[in-house]
């Protein structure tokens, strides 16, 4: 009983980064109409941006909390600017192909900068302990991670459902063209949108420097898996991108831990599952195929 | 939400049949094709004709049936393995081999294309991907047969006993290039013709064509049966080529490059797969001859510039301008 | 048209076009063209060593680009050492990034022995890799020598007459590791592998070293290859409260299971030792995730006067320290130069029976010798631990060396498997 609450909470922390991660791909998804292939290693630079911030300034976990984030907000408005929005009126294969693409080349700068052998990122001090609850013993980050994340999931659900900006926001994803029509300048809010977006995978990349190698490559598989939770959970719907990383974390660490071999396919069927039998995912509306 | 691809085949072809280009054109690219492995390294020679026949197959798909597969290493990898396989447990000649190759990718794509273009779009690139994966985890785990990380080593090239074939890269090209070709064939003929036509249709209006009474889900299975065969075949020879099948070729890269080849040459321009595959395949050799460290640099660089600036691709490109120069010539004869 | 004129001027267009492609052919002089057959001989007295690993991954460090200096040091040194009566006036280094893919690895070897002539391949670290240049080795009938990858099968199963194992493999990392860690106490053993060649290889070698030593191993548990996240197994092992827990994971993977092991609830309760570990591992994750760790180190290059010579050179053209794979690998080229200086020819059959059975004493193989059974190369190895940081004088430092094991003891004899041909 008491591994499976170890596993449990073992999976709650990886589905944390993940419902993060897949926080943002829903946002920028539902608002702009983009697959963003290149969450992945928009998660890979934030991960690499809290080492480098540690190397360069001696600014450790708690400050990179919140710089990583700001940076990736202003490098998502710039992909937004630069790039993504040309091909907005287009099929969305234009934009999965763009961030494809870009996603080969960020992962390439970073190899060639920081190398592939992984830079150094520690526990912050204070959380690099354990926790004993009776006779279980957990480890005191993941438990934070775990918190973290659905904090933040939280703030941010808040903050669609009851600000302005955020009922612009959830307009503009469910109907931009009628929201347009109410007179709401949609277009102004696309770009911080897809900033938001990336700080959001950035932040994820944050949490996940501690406890991950930061490697260039951390991106690639974190990204497919990403489609899987975003494609289970609904991929314009924010509450299924949330529920949608949870679960397929506690998938995956219960794979794990009891049928190792088929651990990675499980969370591929599950996705396949969904699509042909309730296509919008779990969560999402109908009409969105 | 369909994928609809801006592609301008409602045109017609751009150049007439009497057109002198058009032969001009013909006799070039079999020029090339002949010629070949006397410019570059014969291995690497197989392995354009085997990307370009692998791009033309995703091309199939997505830009004559707007289906973007995002999973196609599935197919290139389990015949690569299946062809590998009998390879090495028959010593049959090598064009049976690859038959067998073939026939398997097309098998698995009945149920992955009957389940999987149920949807359009984003979601149809989603799941083929997801199977893509799970075919990907399934070759890694039964590693009695696929050797797992190892690979499939030792593939024997076996050809009648014909040593210039069986050991000389060289001769062995112009083999492969006849299956290859074969291919090609199966590919222009799907797509000049009655089929092809409910193909483009479908691609751009499947309202209207459900509407005159096709089963558009049938047809896009067949394409996509037809599109997993040529897949296959391509990736057969590239086994046989390499004396080598491994998981790389059941990567979902694997898929991600193809596509951009598939981009890269030209979107529902078929011709277009052959020239990204040399494009790419001789970039990545060049690159990685010199040293250079930087090769995803480069062609993620060079897949974004694409993307933004150049969608029709060089072939899709180039159609363009040859049609801006015919109606300007029209233009200028009808004044 | 009609359609016979249409047929005509088809037929006619792909003469034209077969005839213009010889044409263009024949004046070529390009890198195409059929081969030339014949063994090469030490032709416009050239020796071409061509070096395949890792530049761009997770060796990089380990090896890569690095070699490459460590082999010209080696030409250097033979150029030195015979001057003008040097049987190779002109040696050549070829190099390629193999990317830790079997297939590229694949690809890449036969370049390199049909394009670029190469005489001898070296490196070769990632045992698929390595086992794939093997197979080419025995098409294109030249020499390979392998130092950075660890399978058993290159001398094993997969072994052949061209093929030479020179620096470690994963029966002598097993017998050093488990062998000490079992005498000195830790006795009650889980092993986490990752589940790949390497990794099952490993478990089964290190199960059968700590049983020998009179051990016992409690579970061996598979992870996916690869993977970043271990919390769930690290859990598993910690089942029945062992004394040790065996790591299997190399690269990367090893690097996310020392980080995750030391957050865990394991740290301190169970002593962690590690199958296969680099110098350049501890480099990147610190001396205190590593610390106290023990692990065998074929060479480690502060060890004595003499390794701590060759690693000053070393220093000096690349400014930093020499892992085992950079001696090895100019260990492996110089030998090879001398053979072909005894020999006087570069043809591979002569190498090959010249080296069989030879004893070699340089600063890399200590009581060397290559077996002529399997072609692996035998040598002392060392018994190594991680230091604390305070520990540390100066970068690289990172390691005691505790124990010599020499080298009749660290390897086992070769069990049978191998049919030279």
């Amino acid at each position: 009983m008491g591994s499976f609450v170890q596993y449990t909470v073992q999976g709650l922390a990886a589905g944390g980064f993940y419902a993060l991660a897949a926080l943002g791909l829903a946002v920028i998804f539902g608002v702009l109409g983009v697959v963003n292939f290149s969450h992945g290693a928009c998660y890979m630079l934030g991960a690499v941006g809290a080492a480098v911030l540690l190397d360069t300034t001696n600014l450790g976990f708690w400050p990179a909390l919140l710089i990583v984030p700001l940076v990736m907000f202003v490098f998502g408005v710039l992909m937004e600017r630069l790039l993504v929005q040309w091909l907005l009126r287009l099929d969305p294969l234009y934009n999965f192909l763009l961030t494809f693409g870009l996603t080969l080349l960020l992962v390439d700068l970073v190899k060639r900068r920081y190398g592939v052998s992984g830079l150094p990122y520690q526990l912050p001090a204070g959380l690099d302990g354990n926790v004993t609850l009776g006779s279980l013993s957990l480890s005191a980050y993941q438990i934070f991670a775990c918190l973290f994340s659905l904090a933040v999931c939280v703030v941010v659900w808040a903050v669609l459902t009851k600000t302005r900006v955020g009922m612009i926001v959830r307009a503009a994803t469910e109907n931009s063209e009628r929201t347009r029509a109410l007179g709401i300048n949609v277009t102004r809010w696309v770009t911080p949108v897809f900033g938001f977006g990336i700080a959001l995978a950035g932040l994820a990349g944050v949490l996940a420097a501690p406890f991950r190698a930061i490697t260039a490559d951390m991106g690639s598989n974190f990204v497919i898996i990403l489609f899987a939770v975003v494609v289970i959970g609904g991929l314009g719907s924010i509450l299924g991108a949330v529920v949608g990383g949870f679960l397929v974390g506690l998938v995956e660490a219960y794979g794990q831990a009891y049928a190792p071999s088929f651990a990675q396919v499980v969370i591929f069927v599950l996705m396949a599952v969904v699509v042909l039998v309730r296509p919008s995912g779990l969560f999402g509306r109908e009409g969105v195929a | 939400m369909t994928a609809r691809v801006d592609v301008d085949l409602a045109e017609g072809p751009v150049l007439s049949r009497r057109s002198p280009l058009r032969w001009v054109l013909f006799v070039l690219g079999w020029v090339i094709a002949l010629a070949l492995p006397w410019f570059v390294y014969p291995p690497v020679a197989m392995d354009i004709a085997a990307w370009g026949l692998f791009a033309m197959s995703v091309d199939l798909l997505l830009g004559f049936t707007g289906l973007l597969s995002f999973g196609h290493a599935a197919f290139w990898g389990s015949s690569a393995y299946v062809t590998g396989l009998v390879a090495i447990n028959t010593g049959w000649p090598f064009p049976s081999a690859i038959l067998a190759g073939m026939v398997f990718a097309m098998v698995i794509a009945v149920p992955i294309g009957y389940l999987s273009v149920r949807r359009t779009g984003i979601y149809f690139a989603m799941v083929t991907l997801a199977f893509a994966q799970m075919i990907y985890f399934v070759a890694n785990q039964w590693r009695d047969l696929t050797g797992g990380e190892n690979g499939l080593q030792g593939i024997p090239r076996n050809f009648f006993g014909i040593d210039a074939i069986e050991t000389d890269a060289f001769y062995f090209y112009y083999v492969g290039l006849g299956l290859v070709l074969l291919g090609v064939f199966v590919a222009w003929r799907v797509v000049h013709s009655p089929f092809g036509r409910v193909l483009v249709a479908i691609r751009d209006n499947p309202a209207r064509v459900r509407a005159l009474g096709y089963n558009v889900e049938r047809y896009k299975i067949i394409a996509f049966v037809i599109s997993a065969g040529l897949a296959g075949l391509a990736g057969g020879v590239f086994a046989i080529s390499h004396g080598f099948a491994s998981l790389q070729e059941l990567n979902w890269t694997t898929s991600g490059k193809v596509v951009l080849i598939t981009v890269l040459g030209g979107i529902g321009t078929l011709w277009g797969g052959p020239v990204g595959a040399a494009i790419v395949v001789s970039l990545e050799d060049w690159l990685a001859s010199s040293g250079f460290e930087g090769t995803g640099i480069i062609l993620g660089g060079i897949f974004v510039l694409i993307v933004l600036l150049f969608r029709h691709g060089v072939w899709g490109t180039g159609r363009q301008i040859a049609s801006w120069v015919q109606r300007r010539r029209r233009q200028n004869t009808r004044s | 048209m009609s359609t016979s004129t249409r047929r005509r001027r088809l037929f006619s267009a792909v003469a034209v076009a077969a005839i213009g492609s010889l044409a263009l052919a024949a004046c070529s002089g390009g890198s195409g063209g059929p081969q030339s057959g014949g063994s090469s001989k030490l032709t416009n007295d050239k020796i071409v060593l061509g070096l395949l690993n890792d530049q761009s991954g997770v060796y990089k460090d380990l090896s890569g680009p690095n070699s490459a200096v460590a082999i010209q040091m080696a030409i250097d040194d033979y150029k030195a050492k015979y001057g003008d009566s040097a049987v190779a006036k002109t040696i050549e280094i070829v190099q390629a990034d193999h990317q830790n893919k079997a297939d590229v690895a694949n690809s890449k070897a036969q370049e390199m022995y049909d394009r670029q002539n190469a005489d001898l391949i070296l490196d070769v670290p990632n045992s698929a890799a390595a086992l794939a240049v093997a197979n080419q080795a025995k098409a294109k009938k030249k020499l390979y020598i392998n130092v950075g990858a660890g399978t058993t099968a290159l001398t094993g199963a997969q072994c052949n007459k061209y093929t030479f194992h020179w620096a470690y493999d994963t029966a002598v990392l097993a017998k050093g590791t488990a062998g000490t860690i079992v005498g000195e106490g830790g006795k009650s053993w889980n092993i986490v592998y990752p589940d790949y060649a390497f990794g099952q290889d490993m478990n089964k070698s290190f199960t059968t070293e700590v049983k020998g030593a009179g051990g016992s191993v409690g579970q061996s548990i598979a992870t996916p290859f690869p993977s970043d996240n271990f919390a769930t197994f690290i859990t598993k092992a910690g089942d029945g409260n062992p004394q040790v827990v065996g790591t299997m994971h190399a690269g990367g993977d090893l690097i996310n299971f020392v980080k995750q092991f030391n957050q865990s609830t394991l740290k301190g309760k169970s002593e962690l030792a590690v199958g296969l570990m680099f110098i350049t591992d501890i480099h990147s994750l610190g001396v205190d995730q590593f610390a106290g760790t023990q692990f065998t180190d074929p060479w480690y290059w502060n060890f004595d006067e003499q390794n701590k010579k060759w690693a000053d050179r070393f220093k000096e053209k690349t400014n930093t320290r020499p892992s085992f794979a950079h001696a090895a690998n100019y260990s492996a080229a110089l030998n090879y130069l001398e053979a072909v200086q005894a020999a006087a020819s570069d043809d591979a059959d002569t190498i090959v029976k010249s080296l069989e059975g030879k004893k070699i004493n340089d600063f890399f193989l200590r009581n060397g010798e290559v077996r002529a059974a399997d072609h692996n190369v035998t040598h002392d190895v060392y018994l190594a631990k991680v230091k604390t940081k305070e520990q540390v004088k100066e970068d690289w430092d990172y390691e005691g060396i505790t124990k010599t094991v020499p080298a009749a003891e660290a390897y086992p004899q070769p069990d049978g498997s191998c049919k030279l041909s």
